[in-house]
């Protein structure tokens, strides 16, 4: 493990982060999903991929790096970019759910994405009635009521990142896969409940040197899966 | 004889510590009385019959018995008022933070308790490898070459390998082998991660490493075997940790009496007088037959009792044995002079 200071718009981010294979060239970033963290990552792919220097980042606000700003997705793109200038031979960035939008903006010659957010995923009417009723009563200044509406992952959040997170839930990514013109290998659960496997199907057909791959399992598939994954990468990178 | 293991502590090496703990109930015959410190330095009594390191990782230890400290003793709470826990003396297996860097020496001294433990001045000189260069350079005691950094300084490096080292901190955390200029900068946020301030010193591959402990009772040394430790490339974390549960016996390092009684002269001075009350390892390096301090251990893992031939015997005379402090008498004749004097 090691922190790097990052400066961005006259705010300090300590960005914990760890390299494997520091001796080899190519470099591939691994960035996390939401509410996940760098550990995640590495535990699945530390062992493969062994011509490639692997870096594994905690984004602010999760695993190690704390945030006590409210960000956007294209902030911690940005803070990413800044992180990374001193990195030459970056190949391929990965990026899991919430990561695959960050990873989509660091516009990489290589884009890895495993269940990736950044297409509207179709509410639950049980769900719809919260947002309603949480909006009516924001009218009637009850904001404190309306914390009793947040999902589970949304309690524990400090307010900088229960801010964060409603920056980048619900964003539509459909015109930045689009312009994404670089080489995309896609990656997805079959069974995925947080991002469904109609929209990897939808982000494949927005970019246009894209590969498509499915797994029989959940959202965080790659854990079981990594083996195939990195071959995949492996083989398909350019 | 009853000894208290005191361990935990808010420490990088919190987790070694408790298992150096528990691998004393295979090594000690005495009684043993755990008392672990946690994460928000409270102390606990831990039963020495259900002890397992689980029983941490998972918060089980609260259900103990919560101790407080008092003028010489733990307390716990008993049917009415409080109770004494019942002990000798304290043998401090706290590595790390508060266990190697003086606050628990501190506290135990305030306190009046007896222990077993580097004393705080000796904390100093051995918890700090800066302080350590220095402190065996008094003494007439060779160490490697180093730079020194803070994490404000701009860190140049001249030749390659280097070995950088967070100064503060044991068991190789934060250690990195630098190889060429690219590598440099991650080693330098590995370092700056742990500590604010890092040695570097050159590493010269294949260098042959032997390690004393010893301590000294009623004026004497004692010492220990020497031991040649394995090593890949350098120990890392997970290597060293092996090394806190160790208690099977080590082998004798195969070197000349001459360089044995060399490496014996070297600990007797790093230990001086500043370690009394407490037994040390010490890790030496031995190039072109010169010997080179590398770094004191001054509650080495599992108390190095697998270089030892009678590590219980070690312990109970050692426990009878520790320095005394002069008690110094508060008269007011000065203030009384002076009022005196005074005509009052």
């Amino acid at each position: 493990m090691a922190v790097k200071q990052i400066n961005y718009e006259n705010k300090n981010f300590a960005i914990n982060y760890e390299i494997i294979n520091n001796s080899c060239e190519k470099t591939i970033i691994f960035l996390h999903g939401w509410g996940s963290n760098k550990e995640v990552m590495k535990s699945s792919f530390a062992s493969h991929l062994k011509d490639f220097k692997h870096i594994y980042i905690d984004m602010p606000g999760f695993g190690k790096s704390s945030n006590d700003s409210v960000l956007t997705t294209q902030d911690y793109a940005n803070i990413i970019r800044e992180f990374l200038k001193n990195e030459k031979a970056v190949s391929a960035v990965v990026g899991h759910s919430f990561g695959g939008k960050v990873a989509t903006f660091l516009n990489p010659k290589n884009l890895i994405l495993l269940s990736s957010a950044g297409i509207l995923e179709e509410k639950s009417d049980k769900v719809k009635f919260k947002i309603k009723m949480a909006k009516i009563l924001n009218v009637f200044g009850l904001a404190g009521l309306t914390k009793a509406f947040r999902s589970k992952d949304v309690n524990t959040m400090s307010e900088p990142m229960y801010e964060t997170f409603k920056n980048v839930v619900d964003e539509d990514f459909t015109e930045t896969f689009k312009s994404y013109t670089n080489n995309a290998l896609i990656f997805w659960g079959e069974q995925d409940r947080a991002t469904s496997l109609d929209s990897g199907k939808k982000i494949a057909a927005l970019i246009k040197h894209s590969k498509f791959y499915s797994y029989n399992s959940d959202h965080y598939f790659f854990m079981k899966h990594a083996n195939d994954i990195t071959t995949k990468i492996n083989d398909g990178i350019l | 004889m009853k000894i208290a293991i005191v361990f935990g502590g808010i420490s990088f090496e919190h987790e070694i510590s408790i298992v150096s703990a528990i691998a004393m109930k295979d090594v000690l015959k005495d009684e043993l009385v755990y008392i672990f410190l946690d994460e928000n330095r409270d102390f606990y009594h831990i039963p020495t019959n259900t002890i397992t390191s689980k029983l941490f990782s998972t918060g089980e230890y609260k259900k103990s018995d919560p101790l407080s400290l008092k003028k010489g003793t733990f307390n716990k709470k008993a049917m009415f008022g409080e109770k004494q826990l019942d002990f000798d003396v304290i043998l401090n297996l706290t590595h790390g933070g508060d266990g190697e860097d003086g606050v628990l020496a501190s506290l135990f001294t305030f306190n009046n308790m007896k222990f077993i433990g580097p004393r705080v001045e000796a904390c100093s000189v051995s918890s700090n490898k800066f302080l350590t260069k220095g402190y065996a350079y008094s003494l007439g005691v060779k160490t490697i070459d180093y730079q020194y950094f803070n994490k404000n300084d701009e860190v140049k490096v001249n030749s390659y390998p280097v070995i950088i080292k967070p100064t503060r901190l044991g068991s190789s955390i934060g250690v990195s082998i630098v190889k060429e200029e690219a590598q440099l900068q991650y080693a330098l946020d590995v370092a700056f991660e742990f500590d604010t301030d890092i040695i570097i010193e050159p590493f010269i591959n294949g260098i042959k490493e032997y390690n004393l402990a010893g301590c000294k009772i009623n004026d004497e040394f004692v010492f220990s075997i020497i031991e040649e430790p394995a090593k890949a490339e350098f120990l890392d974390f997970d290597k060293k940790y092996l090394d806190f549960s160790r208690t099977s016996k080590a082998q004798i390092a195969p070197i000349s009496t001459e360089l044995q009684e060399k490496i014996k002269e070297n600990f007797k001075s790093v230990y001086n007088t500043t370690f009394e009350g407490s037994l040390i390892r010490c890790d030496f390096f031995v190039v072109d037959n010169e010997v080179f301090l590398n770094e004191i251990n001054p509650i080495p893992g599992s108390m190095a009792n697998y270089l030892f031939d009678d590590f219980n015997g070690v312990i109970a005379s050692l426990s009878q044995s520790l320095p005394k402090k002069n008690k110094i008498n508060i008269t007011y004749e000065y203030v009384n002079k002076i009022q005196a004097s005074k005509g009052k």
